[in-house]
């Protein structure tokens, strides 16, 4: 059952030169874990506010289990929780007092709010934190604090924008564990990223953005298979000789420059055998370093937008 | 299992808003109470002296009226000029995407900025007050009669506060509105003196703003208590009361901003 619809939802800002996203339609299922993954500046968080009902579209509708979200804000607001990266409002509040007070401000009980304040602490590692300022604490520390507001409350749908900015690593991997947790407990989920990487090992769904529009939206297994026939090799040339090694690899297959000594090469599977061959035995290639990857979900990001480009160009 | 909790507008609903959102704007002024307390004492003190240097001996109409004047005035900066920079203030600083995303109405919202900001104006009305009858020797009327009326003067200014800070385009656009309107309101409408002492055009543009009857009644009643002119003063910031409510419920959006 469809939980959500966006609706050929557009938006252009008064004083913007270009619409910020423009006739989007995509439903979000009941109980899935969906991923808006794109580029910075892709319209992603102008599109997760307008399904919040925190903006208005300029055309077009969201509808939450088949009302428009603008038609009833109350119950959209006490029904999605939305993680929107750090907890600015909260800052002069302690830790405990943020997550007890958003408790009780989303209608928990006293006693259940409290259980839950110390129970997210813990689990963030943070329980002797209760009582500090989060204006005195960390950055990660600060987003932490901003998630337990999200999950507070055990809203049924649950709307992260970009939930492991700035985390460690140990503290990234306990975020996407929540997250898995919260679903299998019945939240519905939608996570914006352009950390592809990570979204990849939770998502259900994938909806890819850029320039505003929708390029995709498809099953992980579904897209990757887009894919499925081509290898990434990552290539580090000798020094000074990137562009002698581009012109070495021409014909190979689609070729990306990644860094000053770097370039990137989508081959085909068929072919990738003889270039390897070729790549070992040949001694006059300026090559350093090389490895070989399977597709992954960023590979199939980066497919979906050449070839909408493309498309466009042409 | 996730499940929707009721939040539907009941009393004790209303009163956890209220109490909860009250805190948190509480928690801004906890830190720096004393610099709060000392500047709102600054102030008062420092008009008083700054008349009694000027004014030395002058009638006790004028200085009721000044002294009148000037807590209305104090309560004017709280009723608008804070609270229309505080809003504006949050609005850009990004805090409405916290408040917005919960299930809170923002009449409460409002209503618990301006609390603190009457809590941060408390000190220096009193003080004028005090002072003022000590240093030019002129006393006041007190009542209980002043608690409702100086409420009702705070809750008819929210509506003009409320609506600079949430439709101002930023920050400095609304610190240069609410400072041109507080002088204009201060100096030029009939809050430091008598209505008959102004032009006739400012005297009709002085009955739009609320602060006109603020001061009428609260100068009513420091001077001779709750007389009828009080009374209908009440009436009209009773009106303005319910038009800033109106307002804020209908007209001004926080939840999908255009």
């Amino acid at each position: 059952m469809n939980l959500l619809e966006i609706d050929r939802v557009s938006k252009v800002y008064k004083r913007g030169k270009s619409p910020a996203n423009m006739d989007i339609s995509f439903s979000i299922r009941e109980g899935e874990i969906i991923g808006l993954l794109g580029p910075n500046g892709a319209g992603k968080s102008t599109l997760v506010k307008q399904i919040v009902g925190l903006l208005a579209p300029s055309s077009g509708e969201v509808r939450y289990r088949g009302v428009n979200v603008l038609k009833q804000q109350r119950r959209v607001s006490s029904e999605i929780s939305y993680y929107a990266q750090e907890p600015h409002a909260l800052g002069v509040l302690t830790a405990g007092e943020a997550l007890l007070y958003t408790g009780l401000l989303r209608g928990l009980p006293r006693r259940e709010a409290e259980i839950q304040t110390r129970e997210l602490l813990e689990r963030f590692d943070m329980g002797d934190l209760i009582n500090r300022p989060i204006k005195r604490m960390s950055g990660g520390q600060r987003r932490m604090i901003g998630m337990g507001t999200t999950l507070i409350g055990d809203a049924p749908v649950l709307v992260f924008d970009e939930p492991t900015n700035e985390l460690d690593p140990l503290n990234r991997k306990l975020v996407w564990d929540l997250i898995v947790e919260r679903n299998r407990r019945g939240a519905t989920i939608m996570l914006v990223t352009h950390n592809v990487l990570e979204a990849e090992r939770v998502v259900d769904r994938v909806a890819f953005v850029n320039h505003g529009q929708l390029l995709e939206i498809d099953s992980v297994a579904h897209l990757k298979q887009r894919v499925d026939g081509r290898l990434k090799l990552d290539l580090t040339a000798a020094y000074g000789e990137v562009e002698r090694l581009i012109g070495r690899m021409e014909g190979w297959g689609d070729i990306q420059r990644t860094g000053e000594h770097r370039i990137r090469l989508y081959v085909n599977k068929e072919r990738a055998g003889r270039l390897l061959d070729w790549m070992i035995h040949d001694n006059s290639l300026p090559i350093d370093e090389y490895a070989v990857y399977p597709p992954s979900l960023e590979d199939v990001y980066v497919y979906i937008d050449e070839r909408k480009a493309g498309a466009a160009h042409a | 299992m996730h499940s929707a909790i009721d939040v539907r507008p009941t009393g004790g609903r209303i009163w956890t808003e209220l109490s909860i959102l009250f805190r948190i704007q509480f928690a801004i002024v906890r830190d720096q109470w004393i610099i709060v307390l000392l500047m709102a004492t600054i102030f008062p003190l420092s008009t008083l002296l700054s008349m009694k240097f000027m004014f030395g001996a002058t009638t006790h109409q004028i200085m009721v009226n000044l002294i009148v004047g000037n807590i209305v005035f104090a309560v004017i900066m709280m009723g608008f000029n804070a609270l229309g920079q505080e809003i504006s203030w949050q609005k850009h600083q990004g805090y409405f995407t916290y408040y917005a995303s919960l299930p809170i109405r923002k009449v409460n919202f409002v209503l618990t900025q301006m609390l603190r900001g009457l809590m941060t104006t408390m000190p220096s009305v009193i003080i004028m007050a005090a002072a003022g009858e000590y240093l030019f020797d002129v006393h006041l009327h007190y009542e209980w009669g002043l608690i409702p009326v100086f409420i009702l003067a705070v809750l008819s200014m929210v509506g003009i506060g409320a609506g600079i800070g949430f439709w101002s385009p930023n920050h400095q656009t609304t610190s240069n509105l609410v400072q041109g309107l507080m002088m204009f309101i201060g100096f030029l409408s009939p809050v430091m003196m008598e209505r008959d002492q102004l032009p006739l055009v400012l005297q009709w543009i002085g009955y739009v703003f609320p602060t006109t009857y603020a001061a009428s009644a609260l100068r009513e009643m420091l001077t001779a208590g709750w007389t009828n002119e009080v009374s209908v003063n009440v009436l009209i910031m009773l009106l303005f009361v319910l038009a800033s409510y109106w307002f804020i419920f209908k007209m001004i959006r926080w939840r999908a901003s255009e």
